[in-house]
């Protein structure tokens, strides 16, 4: 490895504010173009409005960007910010980073929430959020130094490409013989070769002496990163303590906080065990309800999803403390240690792999056809080592897949790859390619949207199959979950602001599995709370998983008890604590709301956020294909008799494939009516004057915008 | 006997799931439960037996995402 030269480009010294009550009072910006550092002050108006975390960098977004903007133009800015709340050491799941930016695969605002101690960090050293602008030449590391209360930006030279090695790398440079003082932002090599890199953020792991990895996967956030010039950005604190955050009531934090953590302790071990296995518990779950990805979304179960189950996962995994934030209770962030690639520049080395969670267990194995834990372990590992989000590349690889078994492209497209189903070997290459931008994979790293044009005009390929099973809405890959037979995950889905991605809105379990929401109205009613409640975990620097992950023993008694209102309350007592500004469950969607509209509305800056971008491909409504129907024929054929009453009697399969897709996207679509009246906004999607001067986010800029497309 | 949550109840020879559920009479919609490491869902509540000394536990699930 090349010795790693660092050489002073610009250094601020700054004084560093206290805390109070949970916020730093300030955010700090960065020009890469011109090595310009300052410091920008937090209004009280945009704590009003705008809360925190997700808020703040919509906010600083929405001034650094015009309408036509592009992802690659040095005004695109990223932002990183905490919350108000974050950096709490004692309340489960208090150290979220969230990043926002223009998205190279949608065009538009995307949002990506991360663990890590990113977050906490820079804001105890002094900044509610991070907005970079500008592009460099040089490899650039940013360091916020909140000990040495310097801002500095450095060309550091010889640094490796790989997330996981830069990271120990800097950690060890900047930690000075104290590691946990450092977290590190950082991409990988795909991310400049694809659209859809992710960001690592890392936190060190003491037991094990290393620096552990989490991901802001969501957009190509990583391609933004890695298109700026940027190596990586560092945060350097000292110890971490409940009273860093000056909360106005310090008992009171710590009381609910006990309460929450408590409980956790206690419920966990009889419920999900997220200290145990994580997310990985979901596997045979969504498998036996037919909600298991596989093969392209095709399906939503397979015989040997329990050989990726939780159960084997339980045995890879490594034991020990995994919480991604300090004094988390929950502590789902497992790993596998001493992995050894059997491919790539890894391979046959021991590797420390933070995963696989439900999603990369789902994106990268099941749905590629593949129920080998070891082969879904090395895709997580090289994954976050080249900086690329799990989702969008297992989603992308399925995509090509299913058009090389339908023979839509064939091994003279793919460089002499056999792509089926199944095919391991394939997959890995593929991954390696990305990394490289070279051959087939430089194509699928582009996502799948940009696939769909590839394959329709350089390939010749009828774009309207393409179009039916390419799962992305809005330009981004769905994430792992099969929505066809639950109307309400359709919409949280498709009416999702950043594109199909579950952190806004997972119903499909409460809707489909429990029937919590028979009717159209519930179903909307649910499509405004539950986006509106997840946001505020965003605004927050909150991790959403203490909420409904471990429930109360008797959560089942009470009358919603997919809200887990109990939790909720401890949420508003939390941010009443922190903050001192008194709040209730009502208040919590009111705040989510403000930010909610206001991106729904900077999407329409962006030439986006209209009726028409909320479509999905039918693949996610129902069955595309003959074979489709006839898998689950018997459920198909009650539901036109039952539902839709349709007299089934003589017609082919065909015939029935052609009216159950009319009648399922005429019900989407009523859906989108319905949500869309809930939410206050007009029939095409976009927010009334009436919402936003109900929530008072009328500004001039946000008229203009209203009024450019006919809402005046 | 078997603990469910904690608590203790009398086993019988080929008791299923779905017999243990009746017998606690507890009207919540479970989709999952656990018997020590091992998950069942609703599919199979009529068929998987609930062995002898085991621990059960009904998982609310409402999780996800």
């Amino acid at each position: 490895m090349a010795e790693v030269k660092v050489k002073e480009i610009k250094t601020l010294n700054y004084a560093r504010l206290a805390i109070q009550k949970g916020y730093a009072n300030q955010t700090l910006y960065v020009d890469l173009s011109d090595s310009k550092i300052s410091i920008k002050p937090v209004s009280e108006k945009m704590k009003e409005i705008f809360v925190g975390g997700k808020g703040f960098d919509l906010w600083l977004l929405w001034n650094a960007v015009q309408g036509h903007t592009r992802w690659s133009d040095p005004e695109n800015a990223l932002c990183i910010a905490c919350g108000p709340l974050g950096g709490t050491p004692i309340y489960p799941g208090s150290g979220k980073s969230i990043v926002t930016s223009i998205s190279p695969t949608t065009g538009s605002v995307m949002d990506s929430n991360v663990g890590g101690y990113f977050g906490p960090y820079l804001k105890f050293s002094g900044f509610d959020g991070l907005e970079i602008q500008g592009k460099t030449e040089v490899p650039t590391v940013i360091l916020i130094d909140g000990i040495s209360q310097q801002i500095r930006i450095l060309e550091v030279t010889g640094l490796p490409e790989d997330a996981h090695a830069i990271s120990e790398i800097l950690t060890n440079h900047f930690g000075r013989g104290k590691p946990r003082n450092i977290s590190v932002v950082s991409t990988g090599p795909g991310a400049k070769h694809t659209l859809i890199g992710c960001l690592n953020f890392s936190w060190y792991d003491q037991k094990r002496s290393r620096s552990r990895l989490k991901q802001a996967g969501r957009g190509g956030l990583g391609t933004v990163f890695a298109d700026k010039g940027l190596k990586a950005i560092v945060a350097r604190w000292d110890t971490v303590a409940v009273a860093l955050n000056n909360p106005t009531d310090e008992a009171a934090l710590k009381k609910v906080a006990k309460l929450h953590s408590q409980e956790i302790v206690e419920q966990d071990p009889k419920q999900n065990q997220m200290s145990n296995v994580g997310t990985a518990h979901l596997v045979t779950i969504m498998n036996d309800y037919d909600l298991l990805p596989t093969h392209n979304f095709r399906y939503g179960q397979h015989p040997q999803a329990p050989n990726v189950g939780m159960e084997v996962y339980r045995l890879l995994f490594d034991k020990g403390y995994d919480g991604c934030w300090i004094g988390c209770t929950l502590a789902c962030s497992h790993g596998v240690k001493d992995f050894v690639p059997s491919t790539g520049p890894y391979k046959g080395r021991k590797v420390f792999v933070d995963g696989p969670e439900y999603e990369t267990i789902a994106g990268c194995g099941s749905n590629l056809g593949i129920f080998d834990p070891f082969h879904i372990v090395e895709m997580n590992f090289y994954c976050d080592t080249f900086g690329l989000d799990t989702i969008s590349v297992g989603t992308s690889i399925a995509f090509a897949m299913e058009c090389f078994e339908m023979g839509l492209i064939n091994e003279t497209h793919t460089g002499g790859m056999d792509l089926s189903f199944g095919n391991r070997v394939s997959t890995l290459e593929l991954l390696h390619q990305m990394a490289k931008g070279e051959g087939f994979g430089k194509i699928v790293g582009q996502g799948v949207r940009r696939m769909k044009e590839v394959f329709s005009k350089a390939y010749g390929i009828d774009r309207a199959i393409l179009e039916d099973i390419g799962m992305e809405a809005k330009g981004l890959e769905f994430s792992e979950y099969m929505s066809k037979e639950s109307l309400a995950q359709q919409g949280g889905y498709g009416l999702a602001l950043k594109g199909p991605q579950h952190d806004e809105a997972w119903l499909i379990f409460v809707d489909m599995v429990h029937n919590f929401m028979p009717t159209f109205e519930q179903k909307a009613e649910a499509l405004h709370w539950f986006p509106l409640f997840r946001t505020w975990f965003g605004l927050c620097g909150l991790c959403k998983l203490p909420w409904n992950d471990i429930v109360p023993a008797d959560n089942k008694l009470t009358k919603e008890p997919a809200k887990v209102m109990q939790h909720v309350q401890w949420y508003a007592e939390y941010f009443s604590a922190v903050t001192g500004r008194k709040i209730g469950p009502d208040d919590m969607i009111t705040m989510s709301e403000r930010v909610y509209n206001f991106q729904r509305i900077f999407n329409l800056k962006m030439g986006f956020g209209r009726r028409e971008h909320d479509a999905i491909p039918y693949r996610a409504m129902g069955p595309v294909t003959v074979e489709e129907y006839e898998s689950r024929a018997d459920r198909y054929d009650q539901q036109m008799k039952d539902v839709y009453q349709v007299d089934i009697q003589g017609k082919d399969t065909a015939e029935k494939v052609k009216i159950l897709r009319k009648l399922r996207e005429e019900r989407y679509d009523q859906l989108k009516d319905a949500v869309y009246g809930r939410r206050g906004w007009t029939k095409d999607g976009i927010p009334t004057l009436d919402t936003v001067r109900r929530l008072g986010i009328d500004f001039p800029e946000v008229l203009e915008v209203l009024k450019a497309h006919g809402v005046a | 006997m078997v603990r469910v949550d904690g608590r203790e109840f009398f086993w019988r020879e080929g008791m299923t799931v779905a017999d243990l559920l009746k017998e606690l009479g507890d009207p919540y919609p479970y989709a999952v439960v656990r018997i020590s490491d091992r998950l069942i869902s609703r599919s199979d509540f009529d068929k998987a037996p609930v062995p002898n000394d085991s621990e059960v536990f009904l998982i609310p699930l409402i999780s996800g995402g």
